[in-house]
Protein backbone atom coordinates (compact mmCIF):
# COMPACT_ATOMS: atom_id res chain seq x y z
CA UNK A 1 0.00 0.00 0.00
CA UNK A 2 1.34 4.03 -1.25
CA UNK A 3 1.92 5.64 2.28
CA UNK A 4 0.08 8.34 0.92
CA UNK A 5 -3.73 8.46 0.42
CA UNK A 6 -5.20 11.48 -1.28
CA UNK A 7 -8.81 12.24 -1.72
CA UNK A 8 -9.71 15.48 -3.78
CA UNK A 9 -12.69 17.50 -2.65
CA UNK A 10 -12.14 19.87 -5.07
CA UNK A 11 -10.32 22.84 -4.75
CA UNK A 12 -9.43 21.11 -1.67
CA UNK A 13 -8.07 17.74 -0.55
CA UNK A 14 -7.25 15.46 2.38
CA UNK A 15 -4.39 13.30 3.21
CA UNK A 16 -4.02 9.79 5.21
CA UNK A 17 -0.45 8.84 5.99
CA UNK A 18 -0.58 5.15 6.90
CA UNK A 19 2.94 5.25 8.37
CA UNK A 20 1.97 7.91 11.39
CA UNK A 21 -2.04 7.50 10.92
CA UNK A 22 -2.20 11.60 10.49
CA UNK A 23 -4.70 13.31 8.22
CA UNK A 24 -3.83 16.35 6.80
CA UNK A 25 -5.93 19.23 5.35
CA UNK A 26 -4.98 20.98 2.11
CA UNK A 27 -5.87 24.28 1.11
CA UNK A 28 -6.76 25.07 -2.66
CA UNK A 29 -3.17 26.86 -3.56
CA UNK A 30 -1.38 23.61 -1.64
CA UNK A 31 -3.21 21.63 -4.20
CA UNK A 32 -2.58 23.70 -7.28
CA UNK A 33 1.16 23.19 -6.19
CA UNK A 34 1.22 20.09 -5.59
CA UNK A 35 -0.04 18.44 -8.53
CA UNK A 36 2.26 20.36 -10.27
CA UNK A 37 4.67 19.08 -8.69
CA UNK A 38 3.73 15.79 -9.37
CA UNK A 39 3.24 16.92 -12.76
CA UNK A 40 6.99 18.20 -13.17
CA UNK A 41 9.18 16.72 -11.44
CA UNK A 42 12.73 18.56 -11.19
CA UNK A 43 11.42 22.45 -11.59
CA UNK A 44 13.89 24.76 -9.99
CA UNK A 45 12.19 26.89 -7.37
CA UNK A 46 11.85 29.84 -10.12
CA UNK A 47 10.27 27.44 -12.90
CA UNK A 48 8.07 26.92 -10.16
CA UNK A 49 6.78 30.13 -9.37
CA UNK A 50 6.70 31.28 -12.76
CA UNK A 51 4.56 28.00 -13.53
CA UNK A 52 2.10 28.18 -10.80
CA UNK A 53 1.85 31.72 -11.21
CA UNK A 54 0.53 31.28 -14.95
CA UNK A 55 -1.54 28.61 -13.86
CA UNK A 56 -3.59 31.07 -10.81
CA UNK A 57 -3.08 33.76 -13.54
CA UNK A 58 -1.34 35.87 -10.28
CA UNK A 59 1.93 38.28 -10.73
CA UNK A 60 4.95 37.09 -8.81
CA UNK A 61 4.81 38.93 -6.35
CA UNK A 62 6.75 38.40 -2.67
CA UNK A 63 4.00 37.80 -0.60
CA UNK A 64 3.55 35.34 -3.53
CA UNK A 65 6.94 33.83 -3.65
CA UNK A 66 6.33 33.64 0.26
CA UNK A 67 3.00 31.71 0.18
CA UNK A 68 4.65 29.34 -2.47
CA UNK A 69 7.34 28.63 0.02
CA UNK A 70 5.16 28.27 3.15
CA UNK A 71 3.11 25.82 0.91
CA UNK A 72 6.36 23.93 0.18
CA UNK A 73 7.06 23.91 4.21
CA UNK A 74 3.49 22.38 4.63
CA UNK A 75 4.40 19.57 2.04
CA UNK A 76 7.86 19.06 3.43
CA UNK A 77 6.25 18.73 7.03
CA UNK A 78 3.52 16.33 5.93
CA UNK A 79 6.09 14.38 3.82
CA UNK A 80 4.29 14.66 0.31
CA UNK A 81 7.59 16.22 -0.96
CA UNK A 82 11.16 14.91 -0.02
CA UNK A 83 13.23 17.57 -1.46
CA UNK A 84 15.20 19.08 0.64
CA UNK B 1 -41.81 -9.70 23.49
CA UNK B 2 -41.65 -5.75 24.49
CA UNK B 3 -40.81 -4.11 27.07
CA UNK B 4 -43.92 -2.38 27.95
CA UNK B 5 -45.73 -5.63 28.16
CA UNK B 6 -43.72 -6.38 31.56
CA UNK B 7 -45.49 -5.25 34.41
CA UNK B 8 -43.54 -2.28 36.57
CA UNK B 9 -42.95 -5.10 39.06
CA UNK B 10 -41.55 -7.59 36.88
CA UNK B 11 -39.45 -5.39 35.30
CA UNK B 12 -37.81 -3.89 38.77
CA UNK B 13 -37.78 -7.68 39.82
CA UNK B 14 -36.08 -8.58 36.73
CA UNK B 15 -33.51 -5.38 36.98
CA UNK B 16 -32.80 -6.74 40.56
CA UNK B 17 -31.93 -10.43 39.38
CA UNK B 18 -30.66 -11.73 35.98
CA UNK B 19 -31.15 -8.47 34.32
CA UNK B 20 -33.54 -6.89 31.99
CA UNK B 21 -32.30 -7.54 27.80
CA UNK B 22 -33.31 -5.30 25.25
CA UNK B 23 -32.02 -4.38 21.65
CA UNK B 24 -31.03 -1.22 20.70
CA UNK B 25 -30.75 -1.23 17.18
CA UNK B 26 -27.59 -3.39 16.19
CA UNK B 27 -26.66 -4.18 19.87
CA UNK B 28 -28.09 -5.83 23.05
CA UNK B 29 -27.77 -5.18 26.24
CA UNK B 30 -28.19 -6.88 29.72
CA UNK B 31 -28.90 -3.88 32.24
CA UNK B 32 -29.03 -4.64 35.97
CA UNK B 33 -29.97 -2.22 38.64
CA UNK B 34 -31.87 -2.20 41.88
CA UNK B 35 -32.25 1.64 41.24
CA UNK B 36 -35.97 2.73 41.31
CA UNK B 37 -35.55 5.74 38.83
CA UNK B 38 -33.01 2.69 36.47
CA UNK B 39 -36.64 0.91 36.13
CA UNK B 40 -38.72 4.27 35.98
CA UNK B 41 -36.65 5.22 32.82
CA UNK B 42 -36.79 2.46 31.31
CA UNK B 43 -40.26 1.91 31.82
CA UNK B 44 -41.25 5.63 30.37
CA UNK B 45 -38.39 5.22 27.69
CA UNK B 46 -37.75 1.80 26.08
CA UNK B 47 -41.01 0.51 26.37
CA UNK B 48 -41.09 -0.08 22.33
CA UNK B 49 -38.21 -2.16 22.69
CA UNK B 50 -37.94 -6.03 22.05
CA UNK B 51 -37.02 -7.64 25.57
CA UNK B 52 -35.73 -11.40 25.60
CA UNK B 53 -35.31 -13.42 28.85
CA UNK B 54 -31.80 -12.35 29.54
CA UNK B 55 -30.81 -16.16 31.02
CA UNK B 56 -30.77 -17.62 27.81
CA UNK B 57 -29.97 -14.53 25.18
CA UNK B 58 -26.51 -13.22 24.23
CA UNK B 59 -26.01 -9.83 25.19
CA UNK B 60 -23.05 -7.35 23.11
CA UNK B 61 -22.88 -5.31 26.49
CA UNK B 62 -23.78 -5.92 30.08
CA UNK B 63 -23.97 -3.47 32.25
CA UNK B 64 -25.54 -2.47 35.93
CA UNK B 65 -26.01 0.43 37.88
CA UNK B 66 -25.97 0.03 41.63
CA UNK B 67 -24.55 2.24 44.42
CA UNK B 68 -21.46 1.56 45.80
CA UNK B 69 -21.32 -0.31 49.06
CA UNK B 70 -20.93 2.15 51.62
CA UNK B 71 -22.56 4.87 49.75
CA UNK B 72 -26.28 3.78 50.14
CA UNK B 73 -27.75 6.16 52.67
CA UNK B 74 -25.12 9.21 53.01
CA UNK B 75 -24.89 11.17 49.52
CA UNK B 76 -25.90 7.90 48.11
CA UNK B 77 -23.82 7.03 44.53
CA UNK B 78 -24.19 5.21 41.58
CA UNK B 79 -21.75 3.28 39.80
CA UNK B 80 -21.78 2.23 36.45
CA UNK B 81 -20.31 -1.20 35.29
CA UNK B 82 -19.52 -2.21 32.54
CA UNK B 83 -18.47 -6.24 31.86
CA UNK B 84 -17.61 -5.90 35.74
CA UNK B 85 -15.65 -2.74 35.35
CA UNK B 86 -15.74 0.93 36.70
CA UNK B 87 -14.95 3.06 33.42
CA UNK B 88 -16.37 6.43 35.42
CA UNK B 89 -16.24 7.75 38.95
CA UNK B 90 -20.01 7.57 40.80
CA UNK B 91 -22.08 9.84 40.46
CA UNK B 92 -25.13 11.45 42.76
CA UNK B 93 -27.54 8.83 42.81
CA UNK B 94 -30.02 11.01 41.21
CA UNK B 95 -28.39 10.89 38.53
CA UNK B 96 -28.36 7.28 37.50
CA UNK B 97 -30.81 7.21 34.54
CA UNK B 98 -28.56 9.91 32.63
CA UNK B 99 -25.86 7.60 33.98
CA UNK B 100 -27.35 4.33 31.66
CA UNK B 101 -27.82 6.70 28.65
CA UNK B 102 -24.29 8.13 29.08
CA UNK B 103 -22.58 4.20 29.91
CA UNK B 104 -24.39 3.06 26.70
CA UNK B 105 -23.08 5.36 24.63
CA UNK B 106 -19.72 4.82 26.04
CA UNK B 107 -20.03 0.65 25.13
CA UNK B 108 -21.06 1.99 21.36
CA UNK B 109 -18.04 3.94 20.93
CA UNK B 110 -15.78 2.23 22.44
CA UNK B 111 -16.36 -1.27 20.86
CA UNK B 112 -18.32 -0.94 18.19
CA UNK B 113 -14.94 -1.31 15.48
CA UNK B 114 -17.58 -2.83 12.40
CA UNK B 115 -18.62 0.95 12.45
CA UNK B 116 -17.14 4.14 11.64
CA UNK B 117 -18.37 6.06 14.77
CA UNK B 118 -19.09 9.66 14.52
CA UNK B 119 -20.80 11.93 17.52
CA UNK B 120 -23.11 13.41 15.67
CA UNK B 121 -27.47 12.81 15.26
CA UNK B 122 -28.69 11.13 12.55
CA UNK B 123 -32.35 11.94 11.26
CA UNK B 124 -33.88 10.67 8.03
CA UNK B 125 -36.40 11.42 5.91
CA UNK B 126 -37.53 9.74 2.20
CA UNK B 127 -34.74 7.42 2.12
CA UNK B 128 -31.39 9.97 2.50
CA UNK B 129 -30.21 10.68 6.32
CA UNK B 130 -29.03 13.89 7.21
CA UNK B 131 -25.80 13.63 9.84
CA UNK B 132 -25.90 16.74 12.08
CA UNK B 133 -22.18 16.80 13.89
CA UNK B 134 -21.67 19.83 16.42
CA UNK B 135 -20.35 20.90 19.43
CA UNK B 136 -22.31 21.32 22.81
CA UNK B 137 -24.23 24.04 22.68
CA UNK B 138 -25.26 24.16 19.22
CA UNK B 139 -28.57 23.28 19.26
CA UNK B 140 -27.94 19.89 17.93
CA UNK B 141 -30.27 18.04 20.45
CA UNK B 142 -32.98 20.49 20.38
CA UNK B 143 -33.22 20.35 16.12
CA UNK B 144 -32.85 16.73 16.06
CA UNK B 145 -35.80 16.43 18.84
CA UNK B 146 -37.80 18.79 16.72
CA UNK B 147 -37.42 17.21 13.66
CA UNK B 148 -38.20 13.47 14.76
CA UNK B 149 -41.33 15.11 16.33
CA UNK B 150 -42.19 16.20 12.71
CA UNK B 151 -41.75 13.13 10.96
CA UNK B 152 -38.23 12.55 10.39
CA UNK B 153 -37.17 9.28 11.35
CA UNK B 154 -34.71 9.00 14.32
CA UNK B 155 -31.29 7.11 13.71
CA UNK B 156 -29.36 8.55 16.57
CA UNK B 157 -28.99 12.05 18.78
CA UNK B 158 -25.83 10.74 19.80
CA UNK B 159 -23.74 8.29 17.60
CA UNK B 160 -23.35 8.21 13.53
CA UNK B 161 -23.13 4.45 12.88
CA UNK B 162 -21.47 4.18 8.81
CA UNK B 163 -21.34 0.22 8.07
CA UNK B 164 -17.45 0.40 6.91
CA UNK B 165 -18.55 -2.13 3.95
CA UNK B 166 -21.69 -0.94 2.91
CA UNK B 167 -21.56 2.79 3.86
CA UNK B 168 -25.19 2.91 4.93
CA UNK B 169 -26.18 4.53 8.23
CA UNK B 170 -27.51 2.35 10.87
CA UNK B 171 -29.75 3.36 13.30
CA UNK B 172 -29.66 3.10 17.18
CA UNK B 173 -33.00 4.97 18.11
CA UNK B 174 -32.08 5.50 21.68
CA UNK B 175 -33.73 8.14 24.15
CA UNK B 176 -32.72 11.71 22.93
CA UNK B 177 -31.13 13.78 25.81
CA UNK B 178 -32.20 17.50 26.14
CA UNK B 179 -30.46 19.52 28.26
CA UNK B 180 -31.51 22.84 30.08
CA UNK B 181 -33.36 25.51 28.10
CA UNK B 182 -34.28 22.21 25.50
CA UNK B 183 -36.18 20.62 27.62
CA UNK B 184 -38.78 23.07 27.82
CA UNK B 185 -38.29 24.40 24.28
CA UNK B 186 -39.50 20.89 23.19
CA UNK B 187 -42.36 20.65 25.81
CA UNK B 188 -43.25 23.80 24.27
CA UNK B 189 -42.53 22.97 20.57
CA UNK B 190 -44.54 19.39 21.68
CA UNK B 191 -46.95 19.39 24.30
CA UNK B 192 -47.77 15.48 23.36
CA UNK B 193 -43.83 14.91 23.02
CA UNK B 194 -43.10 13.04 26.35
CA UNK B 195 -39.97 13.63 28.29
CA UNK B 196 -39.16 12.23 31.69
CA UNK B 197 -38.24 13.46 35.03
CA UNK B 198 -34.93 16.17 35.22
CA UNK B 199 -31.70 15.19 36.77
CA UNK B 200 -30.34 18.47 37.87
CA UNK B 201 -26.50 19.50 38.32
CA UNK B 202 -25.33 16.97 36.32
CA UNK B 203 -22.07 17.82 34.09
CA UNK B 204 -24.23 18.88 31.69
CA UNK B 205 -26.17 20.79 33.57
CA UNK B 206 -30.12 20.15 33.89
CA UNK B 207 -31.05 16.50 31.66
CA UNK B 208 -34.17 14.47 30.99
CA UNK B 209 -34.59 12.43 27.76
CA UNK B 210 -37.38 12.23 25.27
CA UNK B 211 -39.13 9.40 24.42
CA UNK B 212 -38.25 7.92 20.69
CA UNK B 213 -40.96 7.82 18.22
CA UNK B 214 -42.93 4.05 17.99
CA UNK B 215 -41.66 4.44 14.11
CA UNK B 216 -38.27 4.91 14.71
CA UNK B 217 -38.11 2.50 17.08
CA UNK B 218 -40.07 0.01 14.59
CA UNK B 219 -37.67 0.49 12.38
CA UNK B 220 -34.13 0.61 14.04
CA UNK B 221 -33.28 -2.40 11.82
CA UNK B 222 -33.37 -0.16 8.87
CA UNK B 223 -30.28 1.41 7.30
CA UNK B 224 -30.42 4.47 5.70
CA UNK B 225 -28.45 6.31 2.62
CA UNK B 226 -26.30 9.22 3.52
CA UNK B 227 -27.61 12.43 1.99
CA UNK B 228 -26.08 15.41 4.01
CA UNK B 229 -23.71 16.35 6.54
CA UNK B 230 -25.25 19.74 7.75
CA UNK B 231 -23.60 21.46 11.22
CA UNK B 232 -26.81 22.99 13.23
CA UNK B 233 -26.01 26.44 15.58
CA UNK B 234 -28.59 28.12 17.34
CA UNK B 235 -28.06 31.53 17.55
CA UNK B 236 -30.73 34.32 19.35
CA UNK B 237 -32.50 36.12 16.80
CA UNK B 238 -30.90 34.43 13.44
CA UNK B 239 -32.36 34.15 10.50
CA UNK B 240 -32.71 30.51 8.99
CA UNK B 241 -29.44 29.99 6.67
CA UNK B 242 -28.43 26.84 5.17
CA UNK B 243 -25.09 27.51 2.74
CA UNK B 244 -22.85 25.04 1.26
CA UNK B 245 -18.98 24.24 3.29
CA UNK B 246 -16.19 22.98 2.20
CA UNK B 247 -16.00 18.63 1.78
CA UNK B 248 -12.83 18.55 2.94
CA UNK B 249 -13.08 20.37 5.97
CA UNK B 250 -15.99 18.94 6.50
CA UNK B 251 -14.10 15.36 6.41
CA UNK B 252 -11.21 16.94 8.81
CA UNK B 253 -14.08 17.88 11.62
CA UNK B 254 -15.78 14.41 11.48
CA UNK B 255 -12.25 12.89 11.52
CA UNK B 256 -11.62 14.88 14.61
CA UNK B 257 -15.24 14.05 16.00
CA UNK B 258 -14.76 10.38 15.22
CA UNK B 259 -14.18 8.01 18.33
CA UNK B 260 -12.49 5.03 16.43
CA UNK B 261 -11.11 6.85 13.41
CA UNK B 262 -7.79 6.46 14.57
CA UNK B 263 -8.12 2.86 15.48
CA UNK B 264 -9.55 1.92 11.79
CA UNK B 265 -6.20 3.43 9.81
CA UNK B 266 -6.89 3.69 6.64
CA UNK B 267 -10.29 2.14 6.25
CA UNK B 268 -11.33 5.27 8.55
CA UNK B 269 -10.29 7.54 5.71
CA UNK B 270 -11.97 5.36 3.23
CA UNK B 271 -15.47 5.01 4.96
CA UNK B 272 -14.86 8.90 5.81
CA UNK B 273 -14.04 9.48 2.19
CA UNK B 274 -16.92 7.82 0.67
CA UNK B 275 -19.00 9.52 2.92
CA UNK B 276 -18.30 12.86 1.79
CA UNK B 277 -18.29 12.07 -1.59
CA UNK B 278 -21.64 11.03 -1.76
CA UNK B 279 -23.14 13.57 0.68
CA UNK B 280 -24.17 17.37 0.36
CA UNK B 281 -22.42 19.42 3.26
CA UNK B 282 -23.84 22.65 4.86
CA UNK B 283 -23.66 25.14 7.77
CA UNK B 284 -27.09 25.44 9.49
CA UNK B 285 -28.08 29.04 11.51
CA UNK B 286 -31.40 29.17 12.87
CA UNK B 287 -33.48 30.40 16.23
CA UNK B 288 -36.57 29.11 15.17
CA UNK B 289 -37.22 25.40 15.78
CA UNK B 290 -40.51 25.40 13.18
CA UNK B 291 -38.59 27.67 10.47
CA UNK B 292 -35.39 25.21 11.48
CA UNK B 293 -37.69 21.89 10.77
CA UNK B 294 -40.00 23.30 7.52
CA UNK B 295 -36.05 24.45 5.98
CA UNK B 296 -35.13 20.36 6.45
CA UNK B 297 -38.88 19.50 4.92
CA UNK B 298 -37.58 21.73 1.75
CA UNK B 299 -34.64 19.90 1.56
CA UNK B 300 -36.08 16.24 2.04
CA UNK B 301 -39.16 17.42 -0.76
CA UNK B 302 -36.21 18.95 -3.15
CA UNK B 303 -34.02 15.51 -2.82
CA UNK B 304 -36.97 13.64 -4.42
CA UNK B 305 -38.03 16.14 -7.03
Amino acid sequence: MARFQIKFFEPEAVVFDTASGDTHFLAPFTVVLFRMIQDNPGMTADEMYASLASRLSLGISPEFTHQTDEALASLRQIGLLETP
Amino acid sequence: MKLLQLSPADLRHQLAGTGVWLRTGPFSLRVRSRIPHVAEGLADLYGQFEVRNSRQAFADFHVELNPPPLRRWFRPQVNFSFDGTLPFKPLPLDQAYPMLEWGLNWCVSMHAHHYLVIHAAVVEKNGLAAILPAPPGSGKSTLTAGLVLSGWRLLSDELTLIDRKTGLLHALPRPVSLKNQSIDVIRQFSPEAFINRVSHDTAKGSVAHMRPPRDSVLRQHEPARPGWVIFPKWEAGADTMLTPRSKAQTFMFLAQNAFNYSHLGADGFRVGAALIDQTHCYDFRYSELNEAVAAFDRLAEHRIS
